[in-house]
């Protein structure tokens, strides 16, 4: 253990109602996670559930997002996203969280949403939040808390600021991802994209490949129903991997023949490898000014994190 | 597994991009234009795959399958995962929007490199493919795990336990990916062999 560390006894108790407290967060979540997936699920509480998310359900809203051109909108909350993935400091990241949470609200955004996005990441960041206290290197200067009785664990307080610090930004760039593309609708902000001079290829390509996605799962879907038509059951077993193996070979055989034959009636009525590209963007004042206000703010938060002690 | 935003230090995450961004565009200008509906199909299975779960006791893990994907598309590989992890977090938030870039390199890169194994070890017969298959389909995870664990390693020596831990939890994922990956090599070659065979020329 390093020198100038300090270390804080607990009794016993604490550390039990500590792990009965993680226990009971843990399985909050995973109920409240349950509920979010289940407005208007079709799928009953065993099965997995396979809806895919739809990227622009917002898009026929009206907010300041949705009237923001995408072009400036991409490139300025791209940007302040970069700046929050930068910060270093617990209030910063908390000023960061606060910001994403009032995008969401004034995008007129229904919270289900984003929370679908935060329990997507919720296992890796779980998983940093629960091992990171307990693995984090013991630095001069560093707070370590351990329990009467048990007194070989130790729980470093930096480590776990720095898992709380990385929780609040992944969150917060997660809940900015709603603002940012559900507000428009997907081929126009891949348009958009592509006006910015991505490279046309990388457009194309997730414009066809967000079509098939919906297609393969529907194929998916079907094969899937008819397995269980027939008694298949998952278990850990080699049979299961076998069944596994042949439906993704089968699905990758069926989507394919079927993708060959779409491609050749596209080429048929003249598919050149370009889409019509009839969307107008036009940029006015205001677009520049909310880009530079998203712009602005990153940039504040950027450098106050590097140079200002926070208030608390 | 896929790193989240605010994981990397900023260069990293940037300097992925870029690095990203480079292949892809190498990766593109590899594949050929009547190849697209191909690398259409197999990034959707790329994306698809992360819903289909194997049962492993009592848990359970979801594939990522880019051996899978380097056997399939070869060089045209690398642009599928790119485009493939960039769905996932815009749809899913599986990743972030600012490591899009690394978790392209971290499963794309692999992806490339099992292709190639692939094509270098599989012969005419079918069991000899379906070893390579099987073999390259586990190679890619190694890969992937080492290189997830070179990127997490870049935020200082805090990281290294969860590194350690990741790894871990990645040694059943490595059972699984051989298994199904050799399975579906198997029925490919059986089915429609020349999926297998047109992706190098």
């Amino acid at each position: 253990m390093a020198v100038n560390t300090h270390i804080l006894i607990l009794p016993f108790n604490h550390l039990i109602s500590m792990i009965c407290g993680g226990i009971m967060t843990w399985v909050g979540c995973i109920f409240l996670m349950k509920k979010v997936r289940s407005v208007d699920s079709p799928y009953s509480e065993e099965e997995r559930d396979w809806r895919i998310p739809v990227i622009d359900s917002q898009s026929a809203g009206d907010s300041p997002f949705h009237r923001w051109d995408p072009r400036i909108k991409l490139c300025a909350l791209v940007a302040f996203m970069f700046c929050v993935a930068s910060l270093t400091q617990i209030f910063w990241a908390v000023a960061a969280l606060t910001t994403a949470l009032g995008a969401v609200v004034v995008a007129r955004i229904p919270f289900h949403n984003p929370l679908r996005r935060v329990a997507a990441i919720g296992t890796f960041l779980g998983m940093f939040l629960a091992v990171m206290p307990l693995t984090a290197v013991e630095k001069a200067g560093d707070t370590l808390i351990a329990f009467e009785g048990v007194d070989w664990i130790h729980f470093n307080l930096r480590g776990f600021y720095l898992a709380l610090l990385i929780c609040m930004k992944a969150i917060a760039i997660a809940l900015l991802a709603e603002p940012l593309l559900s507000t428009a609708p997907f081929s126009v902000t891949i348009q958009a994209l592509a006006r910015l001079k991505a490279p046309s290829i990388l457009c194309q390509m997730l414009l066809l490949s967000h079509r098939y996605i919906f297609v393969f799962q529907d194929e998916a879907g079907r094969m899937l129903k008819g397995m269980r038509a027939r008694g298949f059951q998952k278990q850990t077993n080699m049979e299961t991997l076998r069944t596994i193996g042949n439906f993704l070979g089968m699905l990758l055989v069926r989507s394919f023949e079927r993708t060959q034959r779409v491609f050749d009636a596209m080429i048929a009525r003249g598919y050149t490898g370009t889409w019509p590209n009839d969307i107008a963007f036009r940029a006015v004042t205001g677009d520049w000014i909310k880009g530079v206000f998203w712009v602005a703010l990153g940039g504040a938060m950027w450098i106050s994190d590097r140079w200002m002690v926070p208030p608390f | 597994m896929h790193i989240s935003d605010g994981v990397l230090p900023i260069a990293i995450s940037l300097g992925g991009y870029a690095a990203g961004l480079a292949v892809a565009v190498w990766s593109a200008k590899k594949t050929r234009p009547e190849d697209l509906p191909k690398m259409a199909v197999v990034t959707s299975a790329f994306f698809v795959a992360s819903l289909i779960h194997v049962p492993i006791g009592p848990t359970s893990v979801h594939l990522l399958i880019p051996g899978l994907v380097g056997i399939l598309l070869g060089n045209g590989a690398f642009l599928s995962i790119a485009l493939g992890i960039a769905l996932q977090s815009l749809l899913f938030q599986f990743g972030g929007l600012t490591v899009i870039g690394a978790n392209a390199i971290m499963m794309g890169i692999p992806a490339l490199i099992s292709g190639w194994v692939f094509r270098a070890l599989s012969g005419r017969t079918h069991s000899n493919r379906v070893f390579a298959g099987a073999l390259s389909g586990g190679l890619g995870i190694v890969l992937a795990v080492l290189i997830l664990a070179l990127f997490l390693m870049t935020g200082g020596e805090d990281f290294w336990g969860v590194v350690k831990i990741a790894m871990y939890a990645h040694l059943p994922v490595l059972a699984i990916e051989t298994a199904i990956s050799g399975i579906v090599v198997s029925f490919l070659g059986r089915v429609k062999p020349e999926l297998l065979d047109s992706a190098f020329y």
